[in-house]
């Protein structure tokens, strides 16, 4: 029986409330619970659902992810340090929250009437803060009482299950870590960000956020070391030698024994020593492999995956997974695990793939045989590796909801497969003293590859058929010369993989970190070629507090909260713990605020960011030119200063991509020359638009 | 002291960044006339600075000890 009231009048009392982490999620439970009678309702603005259910009212309300923040009383951002915090409505902390206030006003109201409640919130680090935080400030102190359900998928079969079995939460380890992690995370970043602010403002320019997260600081290190490297690079030559061979009147090439020669005299010997000589076949082996196939997708593997298949960044694919999920069609995304527990039920889910086309087949390969997945090595006790719940999209997908969604489906088919069957040739063949290489592989049996489709990205090479013993026709050998190439950079992909490894951040952050890091202009977005800014302030963190870049003390900290959410430690000495260490780092970036302000300032000369000057006037000889950002285009242009004194020189600017000065002016015209960032090669470019250089350049 | 490329402190005339890459062209000449068997100071810098492997800094280096090759 569905019992619906509206507008802002109370529900009898006596029910249980359910709260959920999104709206979403809450019209599923509903749905779950209510054997899809529910239908929602607006109470004090907020949708709700109320229905009864085997004699059991049940009010299902929601929040909106955050709806409690931390901040500090002052909120004034010249105040440091600031150690004293607290949990306050988003809506107060931060101005665009508005739903906040709604939301908390609505689920208080429910609480007045409610006996019994249910923490229904995502089963991780940030559901159990949401929920914790709504149960006790909003609820009025319910978080001990309150039953926890704990779901991985939002089908109706997990949800009326994770309902019978849900307990109070003894010692709320999960949630006290996740409310200990935000509290660390807040005291770090708020004070290191305002004191690199303060400094920068002290040097004499005007206000910048530059802020410095617990995890950002380890994961710019990485990513200005590797920088580094790659500008300081200088490649190292060497040489190819590769010989054509000739038999029966096919041809085929084979690479020299040592792929890199670093003696052009040595490679040309090679070349001449084996020009028109005659070759032999001095051996063939052939390997079959077995190559396994790969588990179900962790979160990290499956932001890796369609970086690498899409091109989609981590936070990308972390949303529309997201939405996967809320759609009731994949379970919880973020996850560690690599593990499929029989408990899924690996049959059902076969069985309702088996209705969308595209894997019907596959799926009903695989339902005729015994059904073991491959299982990884990474486990995770809240939630199995991501898999799709073999529930129907109840919506068409869109294009990228669609990739992760085929991704996910296909990958979860492979770890059923079998093992696929490769056939590794390397033939040898001998010139003389030299010998050549030739390598080829192809796919004997399909097995996993055949379900994972075009994502396994395994290709054929084949190997002409030749015997041991037979003659070849050396019928020319080519030297080219190479260079190394540069340590590569990391993109959204690798970097994260850098995280994983390193064990910094959670699956939940890592994504948005490296986001942060592109909006603070410390990165560039597509290529993450770290800016001067990003390097200035890795100098001045180095210098004045370098144990914020290390990973020892952020991952210390990451077990020592893996020790309070398994209740082996008490979050609030934690806490007391990382604050000390914090107000360690900031004496000496304090003691040195304004040095490290003018510090970071004189890094960022070549910045035109932070002055804004690329170079003497050429044509009124007294003025700058500068950087101007125009009010009602918000383009970017060259001006003079004297502008107000009747100088008119002005030119356009490229509007992508960092402007870095230079010391050099165009030995043409005497204007400035700047440097365009942005891409792997940054380009010169002289700013006077009728520069004679130009002029020539467009003749034909 | 600035550096002479790109304002940043220096040691002497050079940022670390610039001092590193310069330590890394005159390194890596040693192993291109190794490499090459004989090589001009010049000639290897002329190809240094057009190499599209060669890193910002190194280039701007390159640049600079032409410069001075050349004066």
């Amino acid at each position: 029986m569905i019992l619906e009231f509206g507008g802002s009048v109370s529900p009898a009392s006596g029910y249980t409330l359910v709260v959920c982490e999104k709206p979403d999620a809450a019209q599923r439970v509903a749905e779950a619970l209510s054997d899809g009678n529910a239908q929602g309702s607006a109470f004090e603005g907020v949708k709700i659902f109320r229905f009864t259910s085997q004699g059991e009212d049940f009010v299902i309300c929601s929040a909106q992810g955050h709806v409690y923040a931390i901040s500090d009383p002052f909120d004034e951002r010249t105040v440091y340090p600031i150690f004293d915090v607290e949990w306050y409505p988003s809506n107060l902390v931060e101005e665009k929250n508005l739903n906040a206030a709604r939301r908390i006003k609505a689920i208080r109201r429910l609480a007045e009437g409610a006996t019994k409640f249910v923490n229904a919130c995502d089963l991780d680090p940030e559901g159990e803060t949401i929920g914790f935080n709504v149960l006790r400030y909003a609820c009025g102190d319910k978080e001990a009482e309150a039953l926890r359900a704990k779901f991985s998928t939002l089908t109706r079969d997990d949800v009326v299950a994770a309902f019978k079995q849900a307990r109070p939460q003894a010692g709320q380890g999960p949630a006290r870590a996740g409310r200990a992690r935000h509290l660390i995370d807040f005291v770090w970043g708020v004070n290191l960000s305002r004191v690199l602010s303060q400094s920068a403002l002290s040097s004499g320019h005007r206000y910048r956020t530059i802020s410095m997260g617990r995890v950002q600081g380890p994961t710019l290190a990485f990513l200005a070391e590797r920088e580094i490297e790659i500008r300081e690079c200088v490649p190292l030559p060497f040489w190819k030698v590769s010989g054509t061979f000739g038999k029966n009147g096919t041809q085929f090439i084979a690479g020299y024994s040592n792929e890199k020669v670093r003696s052009k005299v040595v490679a040309e010997k090679v070349r001449d020593d084996c020009t028109g000589r005659e070759g032999f076949v001095v051996s063939v082996a052939r390997n079959v492999a077995q190559v396994p196939p790969p588990p179900s997708f962790s979160t990290g593997d499956l932001q890796k995956e369609a970086y690498r298949a899409f091109r989609f960044s981590p936070s990308q694919t972390l949303q529309v997974a997201e939405r996967l999920y809320l759609n009731a069609v994949i379970s919880y995304p973020r996850t560690n695990s690599q593990r499929l527990p029989p408990s899924i039920n690996y049959r059902a889910i076969l069985q309702g793939l088996q209705r969308l086309d595209r894997y019907s087949r596959l799926a009903g390969d695989l339902l005729g045989g015994a059904l073991n997945p491959s299982q990884g090595s990474k486990v995770d006790p809240a939630h199995p590796a991501i898999h799709p719940t073999g529930e129907l999209p109840r919506r068409s997908l869109g294009p990228p909801e669609a990739a992760v969604f085929d991704l996910i489906v296909r990958r979860f088919l492979a770890a059923f497969g079998p093992s696929a069957r490769r056939e590794l040739v390397t033939v040898r063949i001998s010139v003389g003293e030299h010998d050549f290489v030739l390598s080829g592989g192809r796919t004997l049996h399909q097995g996993w590859i055949g379900s994972y489709g075009r994502y396994a990205g395994i290709g054929d090479k084949c190997v002409p058929s030749v015997a041991e013993g037979d003659s070849l026709r050396v019928v020319r050998v080519d030297v080219r010369e190479h260079f190394d190439k540069g340590p590569p950079r990391y993109n959204q992909s690798s970097i994260l993989e850098k995280m994983e490894r390193e064990n910094i951040g959670t699956k939940a952050t890592r994504a948005e970190i490296i986001s942060t890091l592109v909006e603070r202009g410390y990165v560039e977005g597509g290529s993450m070629e770290v800016t001067s800014l990003g390097l200035a302030v890795i100098e001045a963190m180095e210098k004045y507090a370098p144990a914020i870049l290390t990973t020892k003390l952020t991952r210390k900290i990451e077990e020592r909260i893996e020790e309070v959410e398994g209740e082996a430690r008490a979050d609030a000495e934690l806490v007391r713990e990382t604050v000390r260490s914090i107000a360690e780092q900031l004496v000496g970036l304090r003691a040195n605020e304004n040095v490290v302000g003018r510090e970071i300032d004189a890094a960022l000369p070549g910045t035109v960011a932070a002055s804004h000057v690329l170079g003497p006037c050429p044509v009124c000889k007294s003025g700058q030119l500068r950087m101007i950002r125009s009010r009602s285009t918000k383009k970017r242009f060259v001006g003079c200063s004297n502008y107000s004194l009747g100088c008119r020189a002005s030119a356009p600017l490229p509007q992508r991509g960092t402007v870095e000065t230079t010391p050099k002016a165009c030995s043409d015209c005497s204007w400035p020359v700047i440097r365009i960032m942005g891409g792997r090669t940054p380009w010169k470019l002289c700013v006077n638009p009728k520069c004679p250089t130009k002029r020539q350049k467009k003749k034909p | 002291m600035k550096c002479k490329l790109c304002n940043r402190e220096a040691i002497l005339d050079l940022c670390r960044y610039h001092e590193g890459a310069k330590q890394r062209v005159i390194a890596g000449y040693r192993t291109w006339v190794k490499a090459y068997g004989e090589m001009e100071w010049k000639d290897y810098l002329d190809k240094v600075k057009r190499n599209e492997q060669t890193g910002q800094w190194a280039k701007e280096i390159a640049e600079m000890l032409e410069g001075i090759q050349n004066d």
